[in-house]
C-alpha cells in the first residue's frame, strides 16, 4: 500500500502535476459481534494530500447507532533519491452499537477528492445475541479455556497459502506465497517441518529475515500480515500435484490483566491449508521443442553487418518472457561457411517474481573470408499455456557484407582461444639430404687408440720428468750425456767431410774428440791434447785403445800442418780409424 | 699410376652407387607424394637392404607402413628410428600419433616428472656427442695430470688436484649416461607386437590359462625366450607368454 502511494508521490515529483493520489480503505475491528458488544469502524485516508482531505461522509447505516467518533493522524517521512516524502494517514473512528441480530453489510464509504471518487469495500458483519467477547487471550484464559480460544484464534491468528494458478501445465511456473494473519501481538516466528514439495521443482524467492508486519484489509477486519515465504515451483509431472502445508510455530505475546501480571508468551503452531494443483501434460511436442513453457518473445541483433575479413562482430540472441526462463534448451545456431562462432556468453536476467525475464545469448562472430554471408533464421519453439498451443518464434536472417581486410582470420583478444586440432594423421616424410650408416663412435677403434694414446703419455711424461730431474741435479750426468751429442754432431760433420775427401775432416775429427772427451772427462773445454791424453791414461782403458786415440790424435795434428798431404784412400781409412775410436770409448764407463 | 687408377675406379663406382640409391630415394619420395605407398614402401626397403642405417629412413619407412594400414611394422620402424636418434622430433611425434591408433592402451610418457626429465637429458644428447665429450675430458684430465707432473713439481698442488677431480666426477657422469644410451642402443628386450591379435598364456604352451588378448602395435617387453615361445611384459605390467612369430624386436644391426 504505501509502495503505491510512494509509486504515486513519484510521479508528481517528476511530472509536477497537482494530482493528488491518496488511499481509501475501512475495516472494522471484528466482523462477528454480540448485540451489547460495540464495533469500531475506521475509515483510513493516507498518501501526502491525506492531510487535505475533509472528513469522509458516514452514510446512514440502519441497523448500527452511531455512538460517535474520534479522530487520530499520523505522518511519516521518508528520503528517497534525496527528497523528502511525507505520508500522512488519517483515521476517523466511529464507535457503533448493533440494534439488532443478523447479518449486515456496511455499504461501500465514498470519498471524493480532486474530481476522484475513492471507494472502499463493503464489509459483513454478524450480529449475535449477547457477547462474542472478542477480546484479546489473556494469560488465564488460554490455559483454561483453550477450546474457545481456539475459535477465536483461528480467526485472528493463521497461516494462508495463496497459489497463483490451480489449472496449469507441465514445466508452468507457479508461485506459492505464504501470508500469516494475525491480530495479536507476536513476538517470536520460526519454521516448523518442512516437508517439501513432492514432483515439483522448486525455488525459493523470498524467505524474511525479520518479522516485518504490513497492515492489510481482509474482509472487513484490520490484520498485520506478514509474507512468510515465496515459492516458485515448476511443476515435473502431470496429475494431480499436492503442496503441503506449511508449519510456522509463532509465539503470542498474551496482554496483561492486572498490575501484577506482565503478560507472558505463548507458541502456537499454525498450518496452511494444503492445496491441489491441476497438472496438464503438454501435447505431443513438435521436434525442435526446446522445453519452454510460458510467453516468451524471440529478438536478434547484430553489432554490424558489414566488415572486413578478421573483424569480428556480435550476434545477440535475447528470450524474454514469462515462463521456466532457465529450464530450456538454447537454440543452436547452424554452422555458416566462411563465419566462426566463438563459444556463446549465456546470461539471465529474472525479475523478483523469478518467472518473467530475459536470456540473452551472445556469440563473438569473427568473418573468415569475404563475400556476401547470410546467417539463417533460428526458430525457437515453446508452448504458450494461455493458448494451449505450441508457437514458434524465428528470429530475422542477417546478410553480411565482408570486404577483404589486411588482416588475417585471428580471433579478437576479448575471446582468444588455442587452435583446434581438427583432425589427426601421421606426419609428412622426413627429407633425407644425405643417407648415412650412423657411426657409433665408441664402437670405432681410433677412439680407443686415442683412449690408450692419452693413457700412455702420462707414464711418457712421468719418465721424461725423471730425466729432466736427474739432469738439472746432476752437472756431470747432464755433461755426458751432452758429450754422446757433441760426438754425433762432429762425427756427422766428420762423416761427411771424410765422403767429400776433405781435410776439413781432421778438423772436425780433432774438435769433436777433444770435446767428446773433456766432457768425458769431466775437465774443461780446451784443455790441450796432452792434459787430455794424460786425463785418459788415468782412466780405466785398455792400452790397445788409448794407442789409437794418440794414433788419431798424432794424424790429426799432422793433417792440420800439412793439408792435402793424405789421399782419398787414407782419409776414408782415418774415418774408419775414428768410427772405431768412438764406438769404443762410448762403450766405456768414465768415472 | 696404376694406383691411380684403381682409385677412379674405385671411386667411380662408389660414386654410381650412391647416385643409383639417390634415384631410389628421389622414385620413393615421388611415389609417396602420388600416393603410391606401397611403391614407396617398396623402395623405401630397399635402400634399407642395402645397408643403411639411418634414422630418417626408418622414419620414412614407418611413415610408409602406415599408410599401407600395416600399424605394427609402423611402430615397429618408429621404434628403431628412435633407438638411433632418440631425439627425432618427427619419429616421436609419429609414435605418438600411432600409439593413439592401436587398440591396446599405451603412452610414450612417463608418468613421473623426475624420469619424464632425465628421459628428455638423455634423449637430448647423442651417443657420439657423449664419446667426443669423454675424449675431450680425458684429454683435459691427462693435460691436467702433465701439468701437475711438470708445472707443480714444488709446488701445492689442491687447485690442479681438485679441478682434476671434478674432470674425473664428469667423465664418470658421461661414462654411465653412455653406458646406459648404449645399452638402450643394442639392447634387444623390446619388440612390437606385429599379429593382429596375440593371446598371452600363463606358460610356454597354449596348454595354460589365458591370461590375456593383445593387439597390433603393443609394445612389449622380452623377459625370456624359450622355444618359439616369448615371455613379454605389457606396459601395465601384465606378464604372458606369446608366441615369438607374431612379435619382432626392436634391433638394429
Amino acid at each position: 500500500m504505501t509502495k503505491k502511494v510512494f509509486y504515486v508521490i513519484l510521479f508528481f515529483c517528476f511530472t509536477s502535476l497537482l494530482l493528488a493520489e491518496i488511499n481509501f480503505e475501512s475495516y472494522v475491528d471484528n466482523t462477528e459481534i454480540g448485540l451489547q458488544d460495540r464495533l469500531n469502524l475506521t475509515l483510513e485516508i493516507s498518501g501526502s494530500d491525506a492531510g487535505k482531505v475533509a472528513q469522509p461522509q458516514l452514510p446512514r447505516l440502519d441497523n448500527f447507532s452511531n455512538l460517535g467518533s474520534s479522530t487520530s493522524s499520523s505522518s511519516s517521512y521518508s528520503f528517497t533519491n534525496g527528497k523528502a516524502q511525507s505520508n500522512i494517514t488519517k483515521k476517523y473512528i466511529y464507535t457503533l452499537r448493533p440494534r439488532k441480530t443478523g447479518d449486515f453489510i456496511i455499504p461501500p464509504l465514498k470519498l471524493a477528492y480532486q474530481g476522484r471518487t475513492y471507494t472502499t469495500n463493503p464489509i459483513k458483519i454478524k450480529v449475535v445475541e449477547g457477547t462474542t467477547a472478542a477480546a484479546p487471550p489473556t494469560s488465564q484464559r488460554m490455559q483454561t479455556n483453550t477450546r474457545n480460544d481456539n475459535t477465536t484464534l483461528a480467526d485472528n491468528l493463521f497461516l494462508k497459502a495463496v497459489v497463483s494458478d490451480k489449472q496449469v501445465y507441465q514445466d508452468q511456473p507457479i508461485t506459492v506465497e505464504y501470508i500469516l494473519y494475525s491480530r495479536y501481538e507476536i513476538s517470536n516466528l520460526a519454521f516448523g517441518e518442512d516437508s517439501g514439495y513432492q514432483g515439483f521443482w522448486k525455488e525459493t524467492l523470498f524467505v524474511p529475515e525479520q518479522i516485518n508486519f504490513t497492515t492489510k484489509t481482509e474482509n472487513g477486519l484490520r490484520y498485520n500480515t506478514m509474507l512468510m515465504k515465496k515459492d516458485l515451483l515448476f511443476p515435473r509431472e502431470s496429475g494431480n500435484l499436492e503442496i503441503p502445508s506449511l508449519q510456522i510455530k509463532a509465539d503470542i505475546r498474551t496482554q496483561a490483566r492486572s498490575f501484577f501480571d506482565f503478560g507472558s508468551s505463548k507458541t502456537y503452531t499454525l498450518e496452511s491449508k494444503p492445496h491441489t494443483i491441476t497438472v496438464k501434460s503438454l501435447p505431443t511436442a513438435p521436434e525442435n521443442f526446446s522445453g519452454a513453457v510460458g510467453a516468451f518473445q524471440l529478438n536478434s541483433r547484430i553489432s554490424s553487418s558489414e566488415l572486413k575479413v578478421g573483424d569480428s562482430f556480435t550476434y545477440t540472441l535475447e528470450i524474454s518472457g514469462k515462463g521456466n526462463l532457465k529450464n530450456f534448451t538454447l537454440p543452436q545456431l547452424p554452422a555458416v561457411n566462411h563465419l566462426r562462432f566463438l563459444d556463446p556468453e549465456t546470461s539471465t536476467q529474472l525479475n523478483a517474481d523469478g518467472v518473467s525475464g530475459k536470456r540473452t545469448i551472445k556469440y563473438l562472430v569473427i568473418a573468415k573470408e569475404q563475400g556476401q554471408i547470410e546467417i539463417p533464421p533460428l526458430s525457437f519453439t515453446f508452448f504458450d499455456p494461455e493458448k494451449a498451443a505450441y508457437i514458434t518464434r524465428k528470429t530475422a536472417n542477417y546478410t553480411l557484407a565482408v570486404a577483404a581486410g589486411d588482416m588475417a582470420y585471428i580471433p579478437s583478444s576479448r575471446a582468444q582461444m588455442s587452435v583446434e586440432m581438427e583432425g589427426a594423421d601421421i606426419g609428412f616424410l622426413a627429407e633425407i639430404s644425405e643417407l648415412k650408416t650412423a657411426e657409433i663412435i665408441y664402437k670405432s677403434w681410433l677412439y680407443w687408440i686415442a683412449v690408450i694414446l692419452l693413457l700412455l703419455s702420462i707414464p711418457a711424461s712421468f719418465i721424461y720428468r725423471k730425466e729432466q730431474e736427474k739432469l738439472s741435479s746432476n752437472q756431470d750426468y747432464y755433461r755426458t750425456k751432452q758429450a754422446n751429442k757433441i760426438l754425433k754432431k762432429y762425427m756427422k760433420d766428420a762423416t761427411s767431410y771424410a765422403k767429400e775427401n776433405k781435410a776439413d775432416f781432421y778438423t772436425a775429427a780433432q774438435s769433436g774428440l777433444a770435446n767428446f772427451l773433456a766432457d768425458k772427462l769431466h775437465i774443461a773445454r780446451g784443455s790441450t791434447s796432452d792434459v787430455l791424453l794424460s786425463e785418459l791414461e788415468k782412466q780405466a782403458i785398455s792400452d790397445e785403445l788409448f794407442a789409437k786415440v794418440k794414433e788419431l790424435y798424432a794424424i790429426c795434428n799432422q793433417a792440420r800442418f800439412m793439408p792435402g798431404g793424405f789421399s782419398d784412400q787414407q782419409i776414408s781409412q782415418h774415418h774408419s780409424l775414428l768410427k772405431n775410436v768412438i764406438n769404443d770409448l762410448s762403450k766405456i764407463k768414465f768415472k | 699410376m696404376k694406383k691411380l687408377a684403381i682409385i677412379l675406379f674405385l671411386s667411380l663406382v662408389a660414386n654410381l652407387m650412391v647416385a643409383a640409391t639417390d634415384t631410389t630415394l628421389d622414385d620413393a619420395f615421388s611415389a609417396y607424394q602420388n600416393q603410391d605407398y606401397q611403391q614407396a614402401l617398396k623402395l623405401f626397403l630397399q635402400i634399407e637392404n642395402e645397408g643403411f642405417i639411418d634414422a630418417d629412413l626408418y622414419y620414412n619407412i614407418g611413415n610408409s607402413y602406415y599408410r599401407n594400414g600395416e600399424l605394427g611394422q609402423a611402430i615397429l620402424y618408429m621404434k628403431k628410428s628412435l633407438k638411433i636418434d632418440a631425439s627425432h622430433e618427427k619419429a616421436k611425434r609419429g609414435l605418438e600419433f600411432l600409439l593413439n591408433q592401436t587398440r591396446n592402451k599405451q603412452s610414450l610418457q612417463a608418468d613421473n616428472l623426475l624420469l619424464k626429465f632425465f628421459n628428455d637429458f638423455r634423449d637430448s644428447i647423442s651417443l657420439n656427442w657423449l664419446a667426443i665429450i669423454s675424449l675431450i675430458l680425458l684429454g683435459l684430465i691427462i693435460l691436467t695430470i702433465h701439468i701437475i707432473i711438470h708445472r707443480y713439481a714444488n709446488r701445492e698442488r689442491a687447485v690442479p688436484y681438485l679441478f682434476i677431480t671434478v674432470l674425473i666426477a664428469i667423465l664418470i657422469l658421461v661414462l654411465t649416461l653412455s653406458k646406459i644410451k648404449y645399452d638402450q642402443r643394442y639392447q634387444v628386450k623390446e619388440a612390437v607386437l606385429l599379429s593382429e591379435t596375440a593371446i598371452g598364456y600363463s606358460g610356454p604352451s597354449p596348454d595354460f590359462t589365458r591370461v590375456f588378448t593383445i593387439h597390433e602395435g603393443l609394445i612389449l617387453e622380452i623377459e625370456q625366450e624359450q622355444d618359439n615361445w616369448s615371455l613379454v611384459k605389457l606396459p601395465n605390467g601384465i606378464g604372458g607368454w606369446i608366441t615369438s612369430d607374431s612379435l619382432e624386436k626392436v634391433t638394429i644391426r
